[in-house]
């Protein structure tokens, strides 16, 4: 049983991640390899905030704002220049950024890790189908589940979304429509560094935060794209599942290994569906 | 395309200056500094050749940058081999695994091969640094890394080694000259421009991408077994993504898609490095912020910028 709440709740900040991965993708085409940067710098806000308000709520409400923040600044300064340009220059700016966002956090935070308590409400484990389950696990899904569904819903249903979706696939006929596309795009970006903060909050808690931390994650979550196949949120939802679970189940029944399932599930996925497995188009890009 | 004049004066120069360098001064700091950028240079020009040429970003470099490093410490160490045989070995090596990579990494395209490279590239630096830990020592590495003993010279002097890294540096500077120049340089150059046209007048796209990056991966593993025995010393660091990173920074800086560029980029790198650490411990951070500036204001580069005064075609590289 604790391996499927830990399974389901490593799905849902991998998709968390992926998500804003894939939104940036979709939306501005734009691979942000500075995505796994960013998480850690979400939990490095949150570590701050916690540490002067002692709340952990107000770190999750504001450090994915002030990373949007950040975001925002970020595509307005060195992306927007490079947009018409090969979709290497934009892989090279973020890569970039993964220099600068490192060494200033070594700056302001140094080198040794940093802890973020569990929440009091969620420092205790509950008794669930007979095995005790840590409740911040619990609370990773409930919340995963409600902001990937708040996502879906703005993206899908609501007017904003539909602005978004227009100016992702003709800028120049939305732009004519009165769309602000410039905007659009700071807003899109900004929002996808949000969700990097989002998932560094949410994992603050359980891992030690320190700056290689952003790496194997940002790993992780290509893998999930590349699975669930690019732009495809049902895609990512269904591989963040896959590679969460496989993960838990390393961790139970084989943690020697568990570093090489990622990679195992890539090469398989390559080897029979190199489009991803719930593409149904070939990949473009 | 043809190289301008300034770029050829330029390169001239700066391989005279690398020979001269040790004659004139004899400090072994910039004995050090140079024969650092000899050999990234050739790890550079090797990269860029895919790159640069054919518009394939990899980011899994530095997997084929180490299993060259690590193929000529355990053919030396272990096996006995001679150190020239195992240098040649150890570009063998780089290019398998070059083949081995690209056998995934290439069913996919454009950004996906970046991403795909650099998957790849951490899963074999997560073996050699736990898995393989009885071949390579595991995070702490392998030290004595020997150097060649030829002729009854002595190459622990570092300037003998510093003369043999010359005569390496050239012949491959000469080999991949020669290579972009051929009708194979071509064909890449091609495949950068339109692959689906290359794929309608005849051109195997994907064998030639493959190809390009076996000879990419040579050039990687002949440079990571210099480097180690520069160094006297290997670790999983040599495989670590960072080290893709900077071979793709110094491209960049130098200009991608030209001979000169990378070679210039490294040297720039590299001195950069050197007299900003004196300053500060931030230096990667600074030039980090470098290559943002390079990457919007000076797309092709320093190199870039000769060519623009020689030809006076704004972003024309040579």
């Amino acid at each position: 049983m604790s391996t499927i709440v830990i399974g389901l709740s490593l799905s849902f900040l991998l998709f968390l991640l992926a998500a804003g991965l894939t939104l940036i993708f979709g939306m501005l085409g734009v691979i942000n390899f500075a995505h796994g940067a960013l998480y850690m710098l979400g939990a490095y806000v949150c570590f701050q905030i916690v540490n002067w308000t002692g709340s952990f709520w107000i770190g999750l409400l504001l450090a994915p704002i002030v990373v949007a923040a950040l975001g925002a600044a970020m595509e307005m300064s060195a992306l927007k220049p490079v947009y018409e340009r090969d979709h290497i220059y934009q892989l090279l700016l973020t890569f970039g950024f993964i220099l600068v966002i490192e060494e200033a956090v070594k700056i302001v935070w140094g080198l040794d890790y940093k802890q973020v308590p569990t929440p009091d409400l969620f420092s205790q484990p509950v008794a669930l189908f007979g095995s005790q389950i840590p409740s911040y696990r619990l609370f990773i899904i409930g919340f995963g589940a409600t902001v990937s569904l708040a996502l879906f819903l703005l993206l899908e249903r609501s007017r904003l979304g539909m602005v978004i979706r227009a100016a992702s696939s003709d800028a120049d006929m939305a732009q004519t429509l009165g769309i602000d596309v410039a905007k659009v795009r700071t807003a899109v970006f900004a929002l996808g560094a949000g969700l990097a903060a989002l998932g560094g909050v949410v994992a603050a808690p359980l891992v030690p935060i320190e700056l290689g931390m952003g790496f194997s994650v940002i790993i992780d979550c290509f893998v999930v794209v590349i699975i669930g196949g690019l732009g495809n949120i049902r895609g990512a939802i269904l591989a963040a599942l896959l590679l969460g679970m496989a993960r838990a189940a390393g961790f139970t029944y084989a943690p020697e290994w568990v570093e090489l399932i990622t990679f195992v599930l890539l090469i398989a996925t390559l080897l029979t569906r190199p489009a991803g497995f719930f593409s149904r188009k070939g990949r473009a890009a | 395309m043809t190289t301008s004049h300034l770029g050829r004066l330029a390169m001239a120069a700066i391989i005279a200056a690398m020979i001269l360098v040790p004659v004139i001064q004899a400090s072994e700091e910039s004995l050090n500094l140079v024969s650092l950028i000899l050999i990234w240079a050739l790890f550079a020009i090797g990269f860029d050749l895919i790159f640069g040429m054919a518009g394939m970003l990899s980011f899994g470099h530095a997997a084929l940058f180490g299993s060259g490093g690590y193929a000529l410490t355990l053919l030396v160490t272990k096996a006995g081999v001679g150190f020239l045989p195992a240098l040649g070995a150890a570009g063998i090596v780089g290019a398998i695994m070059a083949f081995g990579l690209s056998i995934f990494a290439l069913r996919v395209s454009g950004l996906f091969f970046s991403l795909l490279t650099l998957a790849l590239a951490q899963l074999v630096y997560i073996l050699a640094s736990t898995k393989l830990r009885n071949y390579t020592g595991g995070l702490d590495g392998i030290p004595g890394v020997p150097r060649p003993e030829l002729f009854g010279i002595d190459f622990y002097n570092n300037r003998n080694f510093y003369y043999f890294l010359i005569v390496v540096f050239i012949v491959g500077l000469a080999v991949m000259a020669l290579l972009r120049a051929s009708p194979f340089g071509k064909a890449l150059k091609a495949v950068q421009a339109n692959d689906v046209r290359a794929a309608q007048i005849g051109y195997n796209v994907q064998r030639l991408r493959q190809c390009g990056f076996m000879v990419s991966g040579f050039y990687a593993g002949v440079s990571g077994a210099l480097l180690a025995s520069l160094m006297f010393y290997i670790s999983p660091q040599m495989l670590h993504w960072t080290t893709s990173g900077d071979v793709l920074i110094m491209t960049v800086l130098g200009g991608k898609g030209t001979l000169l560029g990378p070679i210039l980029g490294v040297a720039v790198f590299e001195v950069l490095k050197e007299k900003l650490s004196q300053y500060t411990q931030h230096w990667y951070g600074i030039l980090g912020l470098i290559f943002i500036l390079c990457t919007i204001f000076l797309p092709n580069g320093l190199a870039g910028l000769f060519a623009r005064k020689a030809a006076g075609r704004p972003g024309d590289a040579p």
